[in-house]
């Protein structure tokens, strides 16, 4: 094939759209579906992805966290129910144990705390009750004031360092350092509040408060729950080796003998990229599904209006033919002419996209902050091939007939 | 122009014959013919309608291949080239004029004169300035722009003559060319041939009308897939002075 006979295929494509403008905007109808669903559907889950991963990064990639239950296992409910409690001491023999990490903070949490101040209450705050060291953490980094001392932590001082959410609630245009709050109960005087951590997926994170773990058992008691490990590798490259350690460690702690199953799990952010994978796997599968089906009748529509046009134009094909033409010219000819259908059809489809994900991020940036107010440039270009591929799939028969007809018939052809 | 010595061989056909399988039936459209036509030769091939005429013009014109029998032409085996060779063969060897014109509607007289180009593989100016001569040759120089349905017949005619000539093919092979037009129209369209045929080409008519044969130098007839008679014209009928 010559270039010249490619731009001749593209100008015969436009003037037989130019000719059947009606029936091709008809015909292109299930393209312009199709490229529509799987743009706007790629838009979303992308601005869904991107949420999801920058949620997972507040968890930090240089940590895990070793806890009685497992944060993916769902299944295994009964089995981690049965594991008996990490006590504090079990908790301080690991951390004395372990060599490799660079921090190590036990953590005893409780969710949906109220918090009051003077005379406003709030639901829904976790509190949570670690040692000093973990301001050492991407979770304990203090943004004002300080986070709480180890000897405050020995003696149990009443001294809470606040999330950005407590701050935002109790204190919008105030400044909360010195003022107390009552947890639980007991008053508290907040002495750091954390630097804001949470996204539009995952704000709660915010909505936190951090107060020394001696404090947390005095409020609580000792045995109130099952407490938790943050270990800091100091970098994602150790991540392995500082696994391993742990592993080998809290089994020494827990007294399992070899070959018995761990009675605790090892948590990290990695869990949760898998698991949304998973679910991102699933709506995917949906989604192509859907846009296939949709394709399916677009092409159809393709085919079937490209046979039409074949035969319509069986005397223009002689011609062709007759002056020199060959079967892959006239091949493809038709082709060109229903990849341009499709093209036409995703470009009307991409400009509807554009125009409607605009109004979705405006009209719903309150319920779904996650969503971009554009489709990304790599959907666009997927959105392009997949039209491309799909013209090109649903005029090929058409087009086989075209380059195969005999010239003698053809030129005969009234 | 073509440099050629007046009685070189151009088309040498052997044995040839074409059969069509209708059911268990087998038609012979043609039985083993031969013939031999040299360069710069003005020939009318006659016959009545299911004569082979049309068989023999197709096989001629490389739009189809013998069942057996060898083609020879300009030197090359034709009878045994594929699909994409014999297209190549058409676009270079053979111009074609029918009695409906062909022409491609949508298209303006100037692009159905570069068609043959475009698939030649010549590109821009050259291809433009090409279709534009051969468009002046026939008279047409002020109507390049026009659709063909903007033109009278013989005006079409005209054009696809200059779609003939554009690719200065071997032998123009023209089927029923008047056919389609008035009695005055068509004295215009054969002197229009007489033209070519003069500056050098190879002309070929097929025709069932002795008034237009009578223009060529030599008329073969054809009839029941044979070739009846192959005369010299004694008194060809001049347009030119």
């Amino acid at each position: 094939m010559i270039a010249s006979e490619y731009i001749e295929s593209f100008s015969i494509a436009f003037a037989a759209l130019r000719q059947n403008k009606l029936r091709a905007v008809l015909t292109t109808l299930g393209i312009v579906i199709g490229i529509a669903v799987v743009t706007l559907m790629g838009w979303a889950l992308n601005s869904l992805d991107a949420a999801f991963d920058a949620t997972i990064d507040i968890l930090g990639n240089d940590m895990l966290y070793v806890d009685k239950w497992s944060w993916a296992g769902g299944n295994n409910w009964r089995l981690m129910e049965s594991r008996k409690n990490i006590t504090i001491e079990q908790a301080e023999e690991l951390i004395e144990r372990l060599k490799t990490p660079q921090v190590a903070v036990p953590m005893g949490s409780l969710w949906g705390r109220s918090i009051i101040y003077n005379d406003l209450k709030a639901n829904g705050f976790t509190v949570t009750g670690v040692r000093a060291t973990y301001t050492q953490t991407p979770a304990g980094n203090v943004d004002e004031g300080r986070f709480f001392s180890e000897i405050e932590d020995r003696y149990s001082e009443n001294v809470v360092v606040v999330g950005y959410g407590v701050k935002k609630v109790f204190f919008p245009n105030s400044d909360p350092i010195g003022k107390t709050i009552k947890i639980n109960g007991m008053q508290f005087t907040i002495i750091g509040v954390i630097a804001k951590r949470g996204t539009a997926l995952m704000d709660f994170v915010d909505n936190q408060v951090f107060i020394p773990l001696n404090s947390f058992f005095g409020l609580y008691g000792k045995s109130i729950r099952s407490i938790s490990i943050a270990v800091k590798a100091g970098s994602p490259e150790l991540l392995d080796d500082v696994r391993s350690e742990v592993v080998g460690t809290m089994r020494i702690v827990r007294n399992l003998p070899p070959g018995k199953d761990e009675d605790f799990s090892i948590n990290e952010s990695q869990m949760f990229h898998e698991q949304v994978a998973e679910i991102r796997f699933y709506i995917w599968a949906i989604g192509i599904f859907l846009t296939a089906m949709s394709f399916i009748v677009g092409m159809i529509g393709i085919m079937n209006v490209m046979f039409v046009s074949v035969t319509e134009r069986t005397k223009e094909i002689g011609i062709r033919k007759a002056i020199g033409a060959k079967r892959l010219s006239i091949l493809m000819q038709f082709l060109v002419e229903a990849a341009t259908l499709c093209v036409a059809g995703a470009i009307v489809a991409i400009l509807l996209c554009i125009v409607a994900a605009a109004g979705i991020y405006f009209a719903f940036k309150e319920q779904a902050p996650f969503l971009t107010p554009y489709i990304p440039v790599p959907i666009l270009i997927i959105a392009i091939v997949v039209s491309v591929v799909v013209g090109i799939l649903a005029g090929l028969f058409p087009a086989l007939r075209a380059a195969r007809m005999n010239p003698v018939d053809a030129l005969r052809y009234e | 122009m073509q440099t050629t010595t007046p009685n070189e061989v151009l088309i040498q056909i052997e044995h040839i014959s074409k059969i069509y399988t209708m059911g268990d039936e087998k038609v012979f459209a043609l039985r083993d013919i031969s013939l031999t036509l040299h360069r710069n030769e003005y020939v009318a091939i006659m016959g009545p309608s299911g004569s082979g005429k049309s068989t023999l013009m197709n096989m001629l014109g490389c739009l189809d291949t013998p069942t057996s029998g060898e083609y020879w032409l300009n030197g090359q085996d034709v009878s045994k080239m594929d699909d994409a060779e014999l297209a190549e063969v058409r676009n270079k060897q053979i111009g074609f004029v029918f009695q409906t014109f062909n022409l491609l509607a949508r298209a303006s007289t100037l692009k159905n004169v570069e068609l043959p180009l475009v698939y030649g593989g010549i590109k821009g100016e050259a291809r433009k300035e090409r279709a534009e001569r051969a468009l002046q040759d026939v008279g047409l120089g002020d109507r390049m722009g026009h659709k063909p349905n903007e033109l009278s017949g013989g005006q079409r005619q005209r054009v696809a003559i200059a779609r003939a000539l554009v690719t200065k093919p071997s032998i123009i092979l023209a089927d029923e060319p008047t056919g389609n037009l008035d009695s005055k129209t068509g004295v215009e369209i054969m002197r229009l041939f007489e033209e070519i045929w003069k500056q050098g080409n190879t002309v070929i008519l097929v025709t069932h009308e002795d008034d237009i044969a009578r223009h060529a130098r030599r008329i073969i007839r054809v009839r029941d897939g044979l070739v009846e008679s192959d005369l010299v014209n004694p008194n060809p009928v001049t347009l030119l002075d």
